[in-house]
């Protein structure tokens, strides 16, 4: 069970999360830094410097860490997948 | 034509897009008509180029979404009158720029686009918003959290998204904006970037960005529909929003594709006020 609610839909049944593509992340940490939900976690002594350690502390919807990554190594899920899912789900919770 | 801007590129050099804003910053100055900064000598020289920017309006070309050349101006506390960002313009216009540093026929291209925009950007007529439609007393509730205090209007034709913007509903026709959560989160909003008029957003699609010094975000518009006017006033001002983000602060104004869908998805008064609320305490404690 979700701690939060996003729409009336339990948070951890929305798939909304930022994806590194290491083949460009540079580990220059902005995304983190900017970042005020904790979405990310730096692991400085391991090989990947960088992890997705809380997906569910992103606000659905919200894509600002991609919009400040300089070599534009994160991505996000489709908008209106998410919001069709988003709608699915509501029914499917309504008429249960 | 594009003239007496004082232009600020980053100049990155060792990335295409940074060659690519100091191209397009000396072809502007080269027509003689605009001043240019450098981004290195400023670090040195705020005397010299304190006075140009105060002369002059800002353009600021930024080659990355690291944004130094905006981060520089922010730091010099210039206001920034217009913002291109390099690497957005070749998405949008489907360019690949190269992985090495030489203008090659992409960036040529591109360097020639943008600069065509910039010219056309100067010689368009403003849209206007049709004032009479959006005129209302706002009602509003408040509550305080330290020395901060968030407003949210009553008004039944205002409805939310669970992001913090805000959409008035009017005929066919929906304004739209931010709270006051964002406004504040935000604190001193330094630049506006409005979405393209005539565009269509989906609901929750993005409908402009905010920028303060502290961070960036974009408006995640509440409805769907076409773009048919912007608040032009914010280009110049945009610490309107931080003033009231309900009423001169206004975003946009969108003709309306599907609002009984849309609807389904947003929320009134009641229930925005008390997740307010709540994000201000998680947030601000």
């Amino acid at each position: 069970m979700s701690e939060t609610t996003f729409m009336g839909v339990e948070r951890d049944k929305i798939d909304w999360k930022p994806t590194i593509d290491y083949s460009k992340c540079d580990y220059c940490m902005e995304c983190t830094n900017f970042c005020p939900h904790k979405v990310f976690e730096v692991r400085e002594n391991e090989e990947i410097k960088l992890i997705v350690r809380n997906p569910d502390n992103c606000v659905v919807f919200c894509r600002a860490c991609s919009k400040i990554c300089g070599p534009d190594a994160l991505s996000f899920p489709d908008k209106n997948a998410t919001t069709q899912r988003i709608k699915e789900i509501r029914k499917e919770e309504n008429n249960g | 034509m594009v003239e007496n801007y004082a232009v600020l590129p980053c100049n990155g050099l060792d990335k295409c897009a940074g060659v690519i804003s100091g191209k397009i910053a000396k072809k502007l100055y080269e027509n003689g008509k605009n001043e240019i900064i450098c981004p290195v000598f400023y670090r040195v020289a705020d005397a010299k180029y304190n006075k140009i920017a105060g002369e002059h309006p800002l353009l600021v070309i930024d080659g990355c979404p690291t944004r130094c050349a905006s981060k520089l101006a922010a730091e010099k506390n210039l206001k920034i009158s217009k913002k291109i960002l390099i690497t957005e313009e070749a998405k949008s216009h489907n360019i690949e720029l190269s992985s090495g540093l030489r203008i090659l026929e992409n960036e040529k291209s591109l360097i020639e686009i943008i600069l065509n925009g910039l010219n056309k950007a100067e010689d368009k007529t403003p849209q206007v918003s049709d004032e009479t439609t959006f005129s209302c007393n706002f009602d509003y509730e408040t509550f305080q959290n330290g020395k901060f205090i968030f407003r949210v209007p009553k008004n039944p034709e205002i409805y939310y998204n669970e992001n913090d913007c805000w959409a008035w509903v009017s005929g066919n026709r929906a304004r739209i904006g931010v709270t006051d959560f964002v406004q504040q989160n935000l604190s001193d909003i330094l630049y506006f970037t409005p979405p393209e008029i005539g565009a269509e957003i989906d609901q929750f699609g993005e409908v402009g960005d905010i920028e303060s010094s502290k961070a960036l975000v974009a408006l995640i518009s509440p409805v769907s529909g076409k773009v048919v006017a912007i608040n032009e006033s914010l280009i110049q001002k945009p610490e309107m929003i931080n003033e009231n983000p309900y009423e001169l602060g206004w975003v946009a104004e969108i003709e309306l594709a599907d609002f009984e869908s849309d609807k389904e998805l947003l929320i009134g008064f009641d229930k925005y006020f008390e997740l307010m609320k709540k994000k201000v305490e998680n947030t601000n404690g």
